[in-house]
């Protein structure tokens, strides 16, 4: 399943679930990565990493491994 | 704080989620009678406040760092959560007030629906809604309060629209609420599942009270946008509510660009330490030049007696070695606050995470090493918002070789010694290499630390960077100003009293036991008698007795055993080095500023008993070197063992890092000698 990590800029998906077993899985969902909830790619740090996504209104800086495992459609 | 005094005063705990309007609407709510304190048993710092006389409301109120909910996920939100359920020094507070900004909803109501799970007593403060209705919404705050079965009220933190209702409701609460504890309850349910079911559940709260703005006359605009906005409000209300800010945006298509990003983020904190130096020096100065001329003169007033040279050369110049750092730090924190208020903080951050995660640190290491270029005290005090132990305990470890403002002093003493006066322009170039290669060594000592850091930091867990970056927005000169001067006094509390009593001490070893020294002062004047007794005085000190025990190891460095006792009473603070040697090299006239004095006084100055030059290019180089290395500052030990939880850091900053500075000018100083630079 594709996950958040592999977006192109400005593309727009919608969260399917967020994996588990991830240590910061609580924390991303606690600040808003729900299921059903449309995120986009907004912008990249240089090297790639962090990514930062536009959800809920606002921007959320995300390690790489981090937002890997929001799976989205 | 006078606790006794307000004890009995109803308690009210001020939270919310970051970036929530909660700080701009504690500084309207206690005026700038707000005192800043540490949690009871651990460094994180809030404020606490009474409520502004206007008011006329009898009640204290705390202000505590920012949680997203009431799970912890880093120390700073432990404390604060767990201050939250009781706070050890002042109870359980009798009234929560929970900030919601209302153009976030849908994130920021998680906290409101936990804490009424716990069943707090609480009012919710509805912020930014100029934000909200700019964006043709408005929020129904009775709807919202009936759903949580408490009080709800719109507050415009920019010019205190409905601070009144909040007191009004704050008060009924209070009077309503006397005498019956509510009951909390740690959250029971937190798995994932329920997690996204309470969200599923907001996301419905937020359909319900949200709606179409009304028309105002403040803001033309908005009722034609409603027109066209209303018949998709029941749709796509969510979706437009969701839009970022386009100003944000295009702002970060530049600062965030995947290539320039970090080459402007190097570009602006090259520029803010080029300002800090220029914008901080005349400051320093002006202390400095103050304490001088008081101490000079109380000297004159209560003559050349012990009692004088008590009051003058020990108080007075210890109160000014602490004062004297004093502008560097607050223009510091002033430029860092703007920065933070502005949100470009945040985006530093997350440019610098992937370089720092590569050496063991985290992009959260990035603000506090950064305020360790003021002070190592508030930048490990800062730590605490790292979230993985050891990335916290790696920055706590490295804050210490940061060129802390301390050492400027020293630095300048020993560029001017260095270069000639014609040359001064080459002393910026100089110091900011000095800057730049104890950084550039920070940084090597980090990656070498977190090759070993199974061995050395006994920490393991998930390393996270999860951050949001806020709006861009003007900044606030009030938020800032009171967060620069509440860093300010943490600075005065933690070192001030350690570096005032070492004064003290250092003045009673200089002048003790042989206070009034017999020599025979024929032929001198006045003011010569007073330096030749003061040189006697000195030369048969403890301070000397103890001094001359560092011989063995001063003597490598090409040095002797006065600079020895300069550098021990340099454990005060890094800049008593400077006075000490004044002390020490027998400088009682001024020349037109003390550091002039002192370096003449240290052209002159021979190794003992022949008329070789004490200090010369290599010795000194290699004393500036021993500078950007040695831990040399009490307080920052006692920080250290305290946030670190142990003497583990501590005690191997000392070992490490002054190591490293013995061999280091050591080495400086024999090689220099190799190629003939004496």
């Amino acid at each position: 399943m594709k996950s958040a990590a592999q977006l192109k800029f400005g593309e727009k998906v919608t969260i399917k679930n967020v994996d588990d077993s991830h240590p910061s899985s609580r924390r991303i969902i606690e600040i808003g990565f729900t299921p059903g909830q449309e995120i986009e790619l907004v912008n990249k740090s240089t090297f790639n990493d962090p990514l930062a996504f536009s959800i809920r209104g606002t921007l959320i800086a995300l390690r790489r491994n981090e937002a890997d495992c929001i799976k989205v459609e | 704080m006078n606790l006794t005094k307000t004890i009995n005063y109803p308690l009210i705990t001020l939270i919310g989620p970051p970036n929530s309007g909660k700080t701009t609407l504690f500084n309207h709510l206690s005026g700038s009678s707000h005192k800043t304190v540490n949690y009871p048993g651990a460094t994180v710092e809030y404020s606490v406040g009474k409520f502004q006389e206007k008011y006329e409301l009898k009640a204290q109120i705390i202000d505590s760092p920012g949680i997203v909910s009431l799970i912890s996920h880093s120390p700073d939100e432990e404390v604060a959560i767990n201050s939250l359920f009781s706070n050890e020094k002042f109870g359980k507070s009798d009234l929560v007030i929970v900030t919601v900004d209302s153009s976030q909803l849908s994130r920021h109501l998680l906290l409101v629906k936990q804490l009424s799970e716990c069943n707090f007593n609480m009012i919710i403060a509805l912020t930014m809604i100029d934000i909200l209705n700019r964006k043709g919404f408005d929020v129904d705050e009775k709807k919202l309060g009936n759903l949580f079965g408490c009080d709800a009220v719109k507050i415009e933190g920019r010019t205190g629209i409905g601070i009144k209702e909040l007191i009004l409701k704050i008060d009924e609460n209070l009077k309503s609420n006397n005498g019956k504890p509510e009951k909390r309850i740690n959250l029971i349910n937190n798995n994932h599942d329920a997690l996204i079911e309470t969200f599923k559940q907001i996301e419905q709260i937020e359909n319900e009270i949200l709606l179409p703005a009304k028309q105002s006359s403040e803001l033309p605009n908005v009722y034609e946008a409603n027109k066209q906005l209303k018949m998709l409000v029941d749709i796509g209300k969510k979706a437009e509510c969701h839009k970022i800010d386009t100003r944000t945006l295009k702002i970060d298509k530049i600062l965030l660009h995947p290539t320039w990003g970090l080459a402007i983020f190097f570009l602006v904190m090259g520029l803010i330490f080029t300002s800090i130096f220029w914008l901080a020096e005349p400051l320093i100065s002006l202390v400095d030049n103050f304490f001088g001329l008081i101490s000079n003169e109380t000297l004159k007033l209560l003559g050349y007696n012990w009692l004088g040279d008590l009051i003058a050369n020990g108080l007075i110049s210890g109160t000014g070695a602490i004062l004297v750092f004093v502008p560097q730090i607050i223009i510091l924190f002033l430029i860092l606050g703007t920065l933070e208020d502005t949100g470009y903080l945040a985006r530093g951050a997350m440019l610098i995470d992937k370089p720092l995660s590569k050496i063991g640190l985290n992009g959260k290491s990035f603000v506090p090493m950064l305020s360790g270029f003021a002070c190592a005290i508030p930048a490990i005090l800062a730590t605490r918002t790292i979230p993985n132990r050891r990335e916290r305990l790696l920055t706590i470890f490295i804050i210490p070789l940061m060129s802390c403002s301390a050492r400027l002093p020293v630095y300048a003493l020993l560029l001017a010694f260095l270069l000639p006066p014609e040359s001064a322009w080459l002393g910026g170039f100089l110091l900011a290499a000095i800057y730049l290669f104890g950084t550039l060594s920070s940084i090597i000592i980090a990656s070498i630390v977190n090759k070993f850091k199974n061995k050395f930091l006994k920490a393991n867990d998930n390393s996270s960077f999860i951050l949001e970056l806020p709006a861009y927005r003007a900044p606030k000169f009030r938020v800032v100003m009171n967060n620069a001067r509440a860093s300010t006094f943490t600075y005065l509390k933690k070192a001030g009293p350690v570096i005032f009593i070492l004064s003290l001490v250092l003045w009673l070893l200089t002048t003790f036991p042989n206070v009034n020294p017999q020599v025979n002062l024929a032929g001198f004047s006045e003011e010569q008698s007073l330096t030749v007794i003061k040189a006697e005085r000195l030369s048969t000190s403890y301070a000397a007795d103890l001094g001359k025990l560092l011989q063995p190891a001063m003597a490598p460095l090409g040095l002797d055993w006065r600079v020895g006792v300069a550098l021990i009473s340099a454990f005060a603070a890094r800049e008593v080095f400077v006075s000490s040697l004044a002390l020490i090299f027998k400088v009682t006239s001024y020349e037109n500023t003390l550091q002039n004095s002192i370096v003449s006084a240290m052209r002159q100055a021979k190794i003992n008993g022949s008329d070789k030059h004490l200090f010369t290019t290599s010795t000194v180089t290699g004393l500036i070197i021993f500078f950007i290395f040695a831990m040399q500052c009490l307080s920052t030990i006692a920080v250290s063992k305290k946030e670190s939880g142990g003497w583990r850091i501590p005690i191997f900053q000392i070992i490490i890092f002054s190591s490293i500075a013995y061999i280091s000018a050591f080495a400086v100083v024999n090689v220099l000698r190799l190629f003939g630079i004496n």
